[in-house]
């Protein structure tokens, strides 16, 4: 029935576009029917094969971007749960930057990294960090104090208590973070390559926007589309594996 | 003769208020429980009977006295695993199975094949057998509290410090648990300081019984039950135990009412 509702709603949103496109607006400079983008996106994957290059660019840029995010935000979100001196310390600046648009450190990231993969990486992170840092840092601040307790009672060493009630408790936290920093990272992508890039998703969905070519452009926009919902649903899949207790609990 | 497993000292815990008095909760409690013995200690709500539990194992340190095990002082929560301790409820790590919850207590401690087999014996004694692998959320409250217990007891302390474990079961299930318990207690022999709000289950359980005052919580008085063991429920209905409740129940009453000063309950 979900599964049901969620296709219907897929192709009523396909069909209201091509509506739209075909017999509303009738201007492929302006938007161009689903089909047309469809059609687009098979000649550059399977015929021209002209897609890969952007894609793989792209791709390793997110990669590192998020490994790097996840390296820093999860160990800092712990310190700051587990120190009020770290959180106190780190706070002021991590608000700054977290509310602070990434799109206004872009010139001087670029400045400062390169017009390489660097400065691209570092827009990304930037964006990735904020949402698995503050995920981490909540996970471990709001594990229950009951469970803490339990491993005080047992007298688990400092160390113990971190890896088998602390860590673990954070778990699912962390996972969701992680989910979250998908969709930024790709914004990040998107960012990074609007400025000097040569090749990428975002750099190809510029390029068309300026040559006013729907079809490629659009094929950049669903590319995006489908690899946010496959990180997300990669994620997913990694949370339920990682804790098969927590699904159940959410169903009661 | 061995001298007591547990002896309480003159043990007083305040909470600091800023700058009025601090807050009493519990004063002067002195206290000795022998080896062997289950004692349970019921008094009003808010008498500080779990903050006293919380003491003793060394979550909480006191504000002034001393604990001794075996005649040892406790200072702070040592190294030292000599108390088990048994939780309300919601308290297994929902992450582990219910035999990885039992091994938490014994991990780095024994090699993991003998402690392995302690969890198991542990979980069939308390009638777990066949659920070693299942998730706490898999487990009906009656057994969650079993593995609660069974992780208590899997550690082999020298004492058991039962707070209020059956509190939030439904009313038969926590009568059928309290004849588990009696069942459990007779084969390990374990001495056992067992916090409660129910005189019955107090006096069913138990070889004393220690009343609390109002808050500051002091020892009132205690009971020792006459009632031999092994015990079943046909002793709710004997004399003695029926007149033992009553007398603490009148105590009880008299405490919540001089805590209360007049207001209705």
């Amino acid at each position: 029935m979900k599964g049901m509702l969620r296709l219907a709603s897929i192709a009523g949103g396909l069909v209201l576009w091509h509506v739209l496109a075909v017999w509303v607006i009738d201007d492929s400079v302006l938007l161009v029917s689903p089909l047309v983008v469809v059609a687009k996106g098979y000649e550059m994957l399977f015929v021209t094969a002209d897609l890969y290059p952007h894609l793989f660019a792209s791709w390793w840029i997110f990669f590192y971007g998020m490994i790097l995010a996840a390296l820093v935000g999860i160990p800092v979100g712990f310190l700051m749960a587990l120190s009020p001196l770290v959180r106190d310390y780190i706070a002021p600046w991590m608000t700054a930057l977290y509310t602070t648009p990434r799109i206004a450190f872009a010139p001087v990231l670029l400045l400062w990294f390169g017009i390489d993969i660097g400065s691209k990486i570092a827009i990304v992170f930037l964006g990735c960090v904020f949402p698995i840092l503050i995920n981490s840092f909540y996970g471990m601040r709001v594990v229950s104090r009951e469970f803490v307790e339990v491993g005080r009672s047992f007298r688990l060493s400092g160390g113990r208590l971190f890896l088998k009630i602390l860590l673990p408790a954070s778990v699912p936290f962390i996972l969701a973070g992680l989910r979250l920093a998908v969709g930024r990272g790709l914004t990040g992508v998107a960012i990074a390559e609007w400025f000097g890039a040569t090749e990428g998703l975002g750099y190809l969905i510029f390029f068309a926007g300026q040559t006013l070519n729907m079809p490629i452009l659009f094929v950049g926009v669903a590319v995006f589309g489908v690899l946010g919902v496959l990180g997300f649903q990669f994620l997913q899949i990694i949370e339920d594996l990682a804790t098969p207790w927590k699904k159940e609990l959410e169903a009661k | 003769m061995a001298g007591p497993v547990l002896e309480i000292r003159n043990l007083t815990k305040e909470v600091p208020t800023g700058n009025q008095e601090p807050f009493v909760i519990f004063k002067n409690i002195s206290l000795i429980v022998k080896e062997g013995e289950f004692v349970s200690i019921v008094g009003p709500s808010g008498c500080g009977k779990t903050t006293l539990l919380r003491v003793i194992n060394g979550l909480l340190s006191p504000s002034s006295g001393q604990i001794y095990i075996d005649g040892k002082e406790q200072t702070g929560a040592g190294k030292d695993l000599v108390m088990g301790f048994v939780f309300q409820g919601a308290s297994l790590l929902p992450w582990r199975t219910s035999v990885k919850n039992v091994l938490l207590g014994l991990e780095g401690k024994k090699n993991s094949g003998e402690a392995e087999e302690i969890a198991r014996f542990y979980l069939s004694l308390v009638g777990l057998s066949g659920f070693e692998h299942h998730y706490p959320h898999q487990l009906s409250g009656g057994m969650q509290q079993r593995v609660n217990l069974a992780r208590a007891l899997a550690v082999d302390p020298r004492i058991l410090l039962m707070d209020e474990p059956f509190a939030a079961l439904d009313a038969q299930t926590r009568t059928f648990m309290q004849l588990e318990l009696l069942r459990i207690w007779s084969q390990t022999k374990k001495t056992v300081i067992f916090i409660t709000h129910m005189i019955s289950e107090a006096i069913l359980l138990s070889d004393r019984v220690i009343v609390f005052s109002h808050r500051p919580g002091r020892v009132r008085s205690e009971f020792a039950v006459p009632l031999a063991r092994p015990r079943s429920l046909d002793i709710k209905s004997d004399r003695r135990f029926v007149e033992l409740e009553n007398v603490v129940w009148k105590q009880i009453e008299e405490e919540v009412r001089a805590a209360r000063e007049g207001s209705p309950i």
